[in-house]
């Protein structure tokens, strides 16, 4: 059985600036694959190359075995997605809304209704159904494009920072809620926040300046990049006392202190491959009553 | 088709939910119904010709019809892909499993029903004046056949000028000005000398292929010549939306 997603050497070019550099990975069936960089890095553009929106330059896109570029259509049929911005109609009410994407994403129109309050059920919208779009907040335009994404029945779901711009309480809901849906199907999202990754996804693609960097699962990856630790400290005391502070700190095996002029900030480099996992925060909080 | 269907009833829902609609929809009431006024002053008078008819003159034969026409057809077409391209539903819309061609037609035929609506509604002025004398159905019919097939051609105008920008402002004034040069091809004919040139002109004229549906004259040349303007503006939107630059 062919990938859930197999991308290939896909360059995206732009008149002044190369968006994405032949970048080539898979996304397994079921799986749920974090597409982690910053801001201006090539997610939302490989995303929407991946939902038929846009056109490489060159590399091939298959959903489930069929080339994106031929049979546009078709790929969409099996993908749920949704953008960085959810825009939607605000004069329509939710309910209204949601029939009508699903009529174009072709349920049929005696199992709609049926769809409707299966996907309002599993967001959380069955109180806000009849209320009109324009006037609900973030939180609910966000949930009612993820209903939107689900009420296909898509196999495949695309979800381009699903958590930005939502409160803190409607982050954990939408986290829980995309660990749930990915019982049941194939998850891609991008994000630039790393916590987001470990707590939601089975793997990693890292991508940066158009490039993907490491493909790995989030433990793996943690261990790869968070090896160096920086302390800001900042010290009072006599300058003699912070001296020795900062001797003292160099004794310790694996950290380096960088002491910046004049000697109140301290820079504490703490290398955890070194500590071999010894809890150093007493160590590296210590000088601070120096 | 089922998703075509779905696609021009928002697209149909979305015109009569707009205010636009309502500001349009009264400022075409309000003309046509001092037009049909006016013109029935005008043919009571004893002094005129008895063989002129109403619907020679209610469509096309009046400054106002055209003014209409070359007004109406722009603020129909303009929020059709601008205001999804600013608000950025165009991005949902493109990634729904519809194609690009879908869209684009069911655009149209949204823009185009809301038209033809508000036209038909004038029919009622010809069953009040059925009750005062004896009339002649077919040249209205043709009549109106003719400011739907125009209409046709003038929203296909409006959608492809749409379809190039974000702001509705634009791409009315893109329409209007496009229409507008469509609309006074024929008058170049009185300018040019070479003969062949002079038919081609003439061939292109919206204005003149016009007169013959009000007089009640149906001849499939200037028929198959709007169908085929629809056609290419309908084509060239496609290609427009598919292009890179202007898909968002």
């Amino acid at each position: 059985m062919s990938a859930a997603i197999e991308v290939t050497n896909l360059t995206k070019r732009y008149p002044t600036l190369t968006a994405l550099d032949g970048i080539s990975f898979q996304v397994q069936r079921g799986e749920i694959m974090g597409f982690l960089g910053p801001n201006g890095a090539g997610k939302t553009t490989t995303l929407r190359i991946l939902t038929g929106l846009l056109e490489p330059t060159e590399g091939t896109v298959r959903v489930e075995g069929i080339d994106v570029s031929t049979h546009p259509v078709d790929v969409r049929r099996r993908i749920g997605y949704l953008p960085e911005n959810v825009s939607l109609y605000p004069e329509l009410r939710v309910e209204e809304y949601l029939l009508y994407r699903a009529a174009i994403k072709g349920v049929p129109r005696g199992q709609r209704r049926a769809r409707l309050d299966e996907v309002l059920q599993r967001c959380a919208l069955g109180d806000v159904r009849r209320r009109i779009i324009g006037r609900l907040s973030k939180g609910y335009r966000q949930r009612v494009g993820l209903s939107d994404c689900l009420i296909g029945h898509p196999s495949i779901l695309i979800l381009d920072e699903p958590t930005v711009g939502l409160d803190p309480h409607q982050i954990r809901q939408a986290r829980d809620l995309i660990k749930e849906l990915g019982r049941q199907a194939t998850i891609l999202l991008s994000t630039h926040i790393l916590p987001e990754v470990e707590m939601i996804c089975h793997r990693v693609a890292i991508i940066d300046k158009g490039k993907i960097i490491a493909v790995d699962s989030p433990d793996n990856l943690r261990k790869a990049m968070t090896g160096t630790q920086v302390v800001h400290v900042s010290l009072r005391g006599e300058s003699t006392a912070i001296e020795q502070a900062v001797t003292q700190l160099r004794a310790i095996p694996g950290l380096t202190a960088d002491v910046r002029v004049p000697l109140e900030e301290v820079f504490i480099r703490l290398t955890t491959q070194e500590t071999d996992g010894k809890d150093r925060s007493d160590a590296v909080t210590e000088p601070t009553h120096a | 088709m089922r998703n075509l269907i779905a696609l021009t009833s928002r697209e149909w829902k979305a015109f009569w939910y707009s205010p636009i609609a309502y500001v349009v929809g009264g400022f075409f009431l309000i003309m046509q119904g001092w037009v049909f006024w006016l013109l029935m002053a005008v043919l009571n008078d004893p002094r005129v010709d008895p063989s002129w008819r109403m619907s020679q003159f209610f469509f096309g034969g009046t400054f106002f019809y055209w003014l209409a026409m070359l007004v109406m057809a722009p603020v129909l077409t303009m929020r059709t892909f601008s205001e999804e391209k600013r608000t950025g539903t165009m991005e949902l819309l493109l990634t729904a499993p519809v194609s690009d061609l879908q869209v684009v037609v069911s655009k149209f035929l949204g823009a185009w029903l809301s038209y033809s609506a508000l036209w038909m509604s004038t029919a009622i002025y010809f069953f009040v004046l059925r009750r005062y004398t004896p009339l002649d159905w077919g040249p209205i019919l043709t009549g109106y056949a003719g400011t739907l097939l125009l209409g046709a051609v003038l929203i296909a105008v409006g959608c492809w000028a749409s379809s190039l920008t974000r702001n509705q402002v634009i791409a009315a004034v893109v329409g209007f000005v496009v229409m507008l040069l469509l609309f006074s091809v024929g008058f170049l004919e009185t300018f040019i000398r070479d003969p062949e040139t002079r038919r081609l002109i003439t061939y292109l004229a919206l204005l003149e292929h016009f007169q013959d549906f009000s007089k009640g004259v149906v001849d499939t040349r200037p028929i198959a010549f709007y169908l085929s303007l629809v056609v290419a503006a309908l084509f060239l939107t496609v290609r427009t939306i598919g292009h890179p630059r202007w898909r968002l």
